[in-house]
């Protein structure tokens, strides 16, 4: 079942075109990893899913499920199920996580038509989760991501993912900045997203994720185009041989 | 310090129907009343020429229209069922309904009209000094209604005492209310001041508090404006803190055409101190002002200022904050720091920090500024699904929940919360 079908999608900010015709389609079941060197477009490719202000789709078209995602609202496509983790999630230090959390969720389920969440049972599973991610019950009562050092942000961005269980998670930069605990913590976290109902992408610059999370699929996006696609093992060429051989076998 | 203007400003001359109030008798003694009088027909009303009035007009007071409403029916106060403890005393358009029964050990409630002449003297004893006092000149001269609270020595009054103002136009679309609060050595209360209006119709109050604290004691004091398109409050406080007192002031405006809020601190012996906390969130054309003045007259004294505006619409906030140190108090610390934000293009704040110290041994610190609600907070929220109006409820009360959070039971800052997001 297609989740997600880009189709020769161009994006620019302001003046600067920054992707040129990316075509890729994920099926539920599968994990997808886009790699690409800086400035390729990765995070512009998950902003622009993300519906963030500022990009201007000049070309292509996305669909989510059959539907128009470049018409629908940032919230609109959180509550039909593809959620983005971000690759610096912001702080919002007067708001606390766990509000975050319930207002989220219930968003979730309004839009499935369900009622909200009874307290007990919701914050029963938001404490298991906080659990698993390896992190502190007052955490739920800090703001959001104030403070966090850039392993607890990640670690959050995951939280939030497990409790709002997305159809297509859209992990843009997840591992970066992790050291060898924290993304272990998180790769168990990716791995527990799985699911054959269920589509994963991980946006990012470094093969380490891929020995946590296999991927199905790998992606090379470079100057805002994929470029080269594969298996895994595509993976491990790139991390073998560099970018710069793969890029000029490619080109 | 503000520069003199070049010319005398400008004064407003007292409405007829003003003028009228003044010449009866008040509840202030005869000699105390005189003085008041002649100052107010002398002054007039303030007007935007006047320094401190430089932001806040007073023009709906000039044409305030004439009372035609019956006296109001009275409503249950809000506060009843969130606080059910509470000592609530109900006032509507000014009048006094009934002091409780049963009152406290070591509690005295007595209404301002019928209590003796030692009582209303210090009631009234803040003396107007200038065309800046003008109201609190006019509220002398016409005061008839109000309430004098006594705290005995070493009484600690753990249930809040809840003055209930419901400022609805009654029999008259004025009233001036004056309330003492006296508080004995080394005791402690909590009185909480709610004010509302029920109906459309527009009501002026123009309120006076005067709070004695003795050595030692404890006086939470709160504020808190709710509903009421129409309505305009003119509420000054005059507070002196003994040696070790500790007075802690919570405003929070949410209601109100005009809100003017006036607190003046003198904390006269050492080791007193006092927090000033506050939050106005002025809308549609509300304008919502407060000015502080603490004077540290003695050494080793403290205050600390936090105050908060959100402004939405074409709303106005106003946040002016003096801080005077006299020369011999050394060991000061004051801090104050005024966080803002605006929400629309057509709103505004105007924030001014005025620091006076005669004395060298002093840490002083005082810092504003002013935001807008952060796009990339806002974009992040709705990526997890939040509606727009969610997102920006959620960052407000956020921003908010500094001074909210102060209140002092859980249940007053639920149900302030739910307040604030209902007028969101």
């Amino acid at each position: 079942m297609k989740l997600l079908e880009i189709k020769n999608l161009h994006a620019n900010i302001g003046d600067k075109i920054i992707l040129r015709g990316i075509n890729l389609t994920v099926n539920a079941g599968e994990v997808h990893a886009i790699m690409g060197p800086n400035g390729s477009g990765k995070s512009t490719l998950c902003q622009v899913l993300g519906g963030r202000d500022g990009f201007e789709v000049t070309e292509g078209t996305v669909e989510f499920e059959g539907r128009n995602l470049l018409d629908m609202e940032t919230e609109d496509r959180a509550t039909a199920g593809l959620l983005l983790g971000f690759q610096h999630p912001v702080e919002i230090p007067g708001v606390k996580n766990i509000y975050l959390l319930k207002e989220a969720l219930n968003a979730q389920r309004a839009a499935r038509g369900l009622g909200e969440l009874d307290t007990f049972v919701f914050m029963k599973q938001v404490r298991e989760l906080v659990k698993s991610m390896q992190m502190d019950d007052a955490f739920l009562h800090r703001g959001v991501n104030a403070g966090f050092s850039g392993g607890e942000k990640k670690r959050n961005e995951i939280l939030q993912m497990l409790l709002l269980q997305p159809k297509l998670a859209l992990l843009d930069e997840t591992d970066s900045g992790l050291d060898i605990d924290a993304l272990k913590i998180v790769s168990e976290g990716i791995n527990r997203l799985r699911g054959t109902d269920r589509g994963i992408v991980l946006v990012t610059h470094y093969q380490r994720l891929l020995s946590y999370v296999e991927p199905d699929f790998v992606h090379i996006l470079y100057k805002g185009q994929i470029i080269k696609s594969g298996d895994k093992s595509l993976a491990l060429q790139l991390e073998a041989e560099g970018y710069q051989d793969i890029l000029e076998a490619a080109s | 310090m503000s520069a003199p203007l070049p010319n005398l400003p400008e004064r407003a001359a007292l409405p007829d129907w003003l003028r009228g109030a003044i010449s009866q008798p008040s509840a202030a003694p005869a000699d105390v009343q005189a003085i008041a009088q002649a100052q107010i027909t002398t002054w007039g009303l303030p007007t935007l020429r006047d320094e401190e009035w430089r932001w806040t007009n007073l023009r709906a007071i000039m044409r305030l229209p004439a009372a035609t409403a019956e006296h109001t029916q009275w409503q249950p106060s809000p506060l009843a069922t969130v606080l059910p403890d509470a000592l609530v005393i109900q006032f509507s358009a000014g009048k006094l309904k009934a002091i409780p029964e049963n009152l406290p050990d070591g509690l005295t409630m007595t209404a301002l009209n019928t209590a003796e002449a030692a009582l209303r003297h210090a009631a009234f004893a803040p003396n107007a000094a200038s065309a800046n006092d003008a109201l609190l000149a006019l509220n002398t001269a016409s005061a008839h209604d109000g309430l004098i609270i006594d705290i005995a020595a070493n009484t600690s009054l753990t249930r809040p005492i809840v003055l209930d103002w419901q400022d609805d136009a009654g029999t008259s679309n004025h009233s001036e209310t004056r309330v003492l609060i006296r508080i004995g050595p080394h005791s402690e209360a909590t009185v909480i001041e709610s004010t509302y209006a029920t109906s459309a119709a527009t009501h002026w109050r123009n309120a006076v508090s005067v709070i004695h604290q003795a050595a030692n004691s404890q006086l939470t004091h709160i504020s808190l404006g709710l509903a009421g398109a129409a309505r305009l409050l003119t509420d000054r406080s005059f507070v002196t803190l003994l040696r070790d007192a500790r007075y802690r002031s919570i405003n929070i405006q949410l209601g109100g055409q005009l809100v003017r809020r006036e607190i003046d601190v003198d904390i006269r012996e050492p080791g007193a101190h006092c927090d000033l906390l506050g939050l106005m969130m002025p809308r549609d054309k509300q304008i919502m002002d407060t000015h502080t003045r603490v004077t540290h007259a003695a050494p080793h004294t403290t205050s600390n200022e936090q105050y908060q505006i959100i402004a939405d619409d074409a709303g106005r906030g106003i946040f002016k904050g003096r801080i005077l140190v006299a020369q011999d108090a050394q060991k000061i610390e004051a801090y104050q720091n005024s966080r803002n934000l605006l929400l629309s293009n057509t709103a505004e704040i105007d924030t001014k920090p005025e620091l006076e110290i005669y004395a060298d041994d002093v840490k002083c610190s005082h810092g504003a500024t002013i935001g807008r609600l952060d796009d990339e907070a806002l974009y992040y929220l709705r990526s997890r699904g939040i509606s727009r109006t969610d997102a920006r409820r959620l960052l407000i009360s956020g921003f908010a929940q500094e001074i909210v959070n102060a209140l002092p039971s859980p249940d007053l800052v639920a149900w302030m919360s739910a307040q604030m997001d209902a007028s969101a």
